[in-house]
């Protein structure tokens, strides 16, 4: 049973996303959670707020924190190279050498950065699945909306895949019985990977529709652009059906009504990051500011 | 002349064992066509990327490529004979 709940830090590019969610996490653990904080974003910012290198495997940064950073042309690599493993074993030899030469370019095809963070997601979902929060740092727009609208893509492709497979075995049946009067079949494996796939996307795009397994958090500014691209986002989220659980103004200035920055967002509550005077960088730092917050971040981060 | 007449009966049967293998397989050679064609378009659709045709997601056509070595060569062959639509069409109906 994975009791873990997910949260995604999500916004445009330099608005805080890692530093709101090194925040969350701080506060998280403090409070006496287990927490686990993973940057999905290629550009990984965690190890320099955390003053300390950070990895694929897991990095103890309090009692109850962990981090780590996702290496996602490793994920990549590891993933053709069981695809191309299991080519060698199946294909006759010369089917499989002239696919050798396809290999080197796949690499980079678009579509592949952001199966890898899935891949990456769905491995510390399994390995974490006993901790009470995995907090996302997540990437530039374009790769986070890719990221969530990949299952219900998939599924679209999947489902229309599935039905044109089971129509061929359907036929192929057919003769089978006709010609050798034969009724026992073998399961196609083609058909048995479609079928799996079908059950990975599923579970997938019911998790990130699930509130109470997703929460995604939308890191802004009070600043024109910053809320341009965060009602794009929001948006595009609406459209994969995924709900946005939270805003958090990041850099408040503390003279400016949130209600006024902008209508769009009344709807969904809204946290407040307020501006600091120093640069929110190594555990002191944070420790520091959610101490001489304490009281509003406590009011708003308890209840989330 | 018992002797004659269970060659006679084995040779009948075995004319109608024939009989019945070649109607069979006249019943299913569309079917077969079909099938082989089903199993292009399915081909095509999965690994339409290797021959620059639209494609479903890389995760798709690359999870599902180890067990289509069959389609991958069946997509190859039929590029030899894409060039034949008639010729193709009246040998699947047996016209000529």
């Amino acid at each position: 049973m994975n009791r873990a709940m997910n949260l995604f830090f999500m916004g445009k590019g330099g608005v805080g996303k890692s530093t709101a969610a090194a925040l969350f996490s701080t506060f998280l653990a403090q409070q006496g959670y287990r927490v686990l904080v993973v940057s999905l974003d290629p550009a990984h910012n965690q190890s320099d707020i955390f003053e300390r290198p950070l990895s694929d495997d897991a990095s103890e940064i309090s009692p109850n924190l962990r981090a780590m950073e996702v290496d996602q042309e490793a994920w990549i690599r590891t993933y053709l190279k069981d695809v191309h493993h299991q080519i060698d074993r199946t294909y006759s030899y010369l089917t499989s050498f002239n696919l050798e030469k396809y290999f080197g370019v796949i690499k980079h095809s678009p579509g592949l950065e952001e199966y890898a963070l899935i891949l990456a997601f769905e491995h510390i979902q399994k390995q974490y699945a006993q901790w009470d929060y995995l907090i996302f740092d997540m990437p530039p727009t374009a790769l986070s909306l890719k990221f969530f609208a990949l299952p219900s893509l998939s599924l679209v492709w999947v489902e229309h895949l599935l039905a044109l497979r089971q129509e061929i075995i359907q036929k192929r049946e057919l003769i089978t019985t006709i010609t050798l009067l034969n009724k026992e079949f073998q399961r196609d494996k083609v058909l048995n990977k479609i079928e799996a796939q079908r059950v990975q996307y599923r579970k997938l795009k019911e998790t990130f529709e699930n509130p109470e397994k997703t929460r995604v958090y939308l890191v802004l500014n009070p600043d024109k652009l910053s809320h341009a691209e965060s009602l794009r986002i929001l948006n595009s989220l609406k459209e994969i059906n995924i709900p946005l659980y939270r805003t958090v103004y990041n850099k408040k200035p503390v003279n400016v009504a949130c209600a006024q920055i902008d209508p769009v967002f009344a709807n969904i509550p809204m946290l407040n990051f307020p501006l600091s005077d120093t640069p929110l960088i190594g555990m002191d730092a944070l420790q520091h500011y959610l101490q001489a917050n304490q009281e509003e971040m406590e009011n708003q981060l308890k209840v989330c | 002349m018992i002797r004659i007449l269970k060659a006679m009966k084995n040779k009948f049967v075995e004319f109608l064992k024939i009989s019945d293998q070649v109607a069979r397989s006249n019943a299913v050679q569309t079917i077969e066509y079909e099938v082989e064609e089903l199993e292009n378009i399915f081909g095509v659709l999965v690994l339409g990327s290797y021959v620059g045709m639209p494609s479903p997601p890389m995760q798709i056509s690359l999870d599902l490529m180890p067990f289509m070595e069959k389609e991958l060569i069946l997509m190859m062959e039929k590029v030899d004979t894409a060039t034949q639509p008639l010729s193709q069409l009246f040998s699947a109906f047996d016209i000529g």
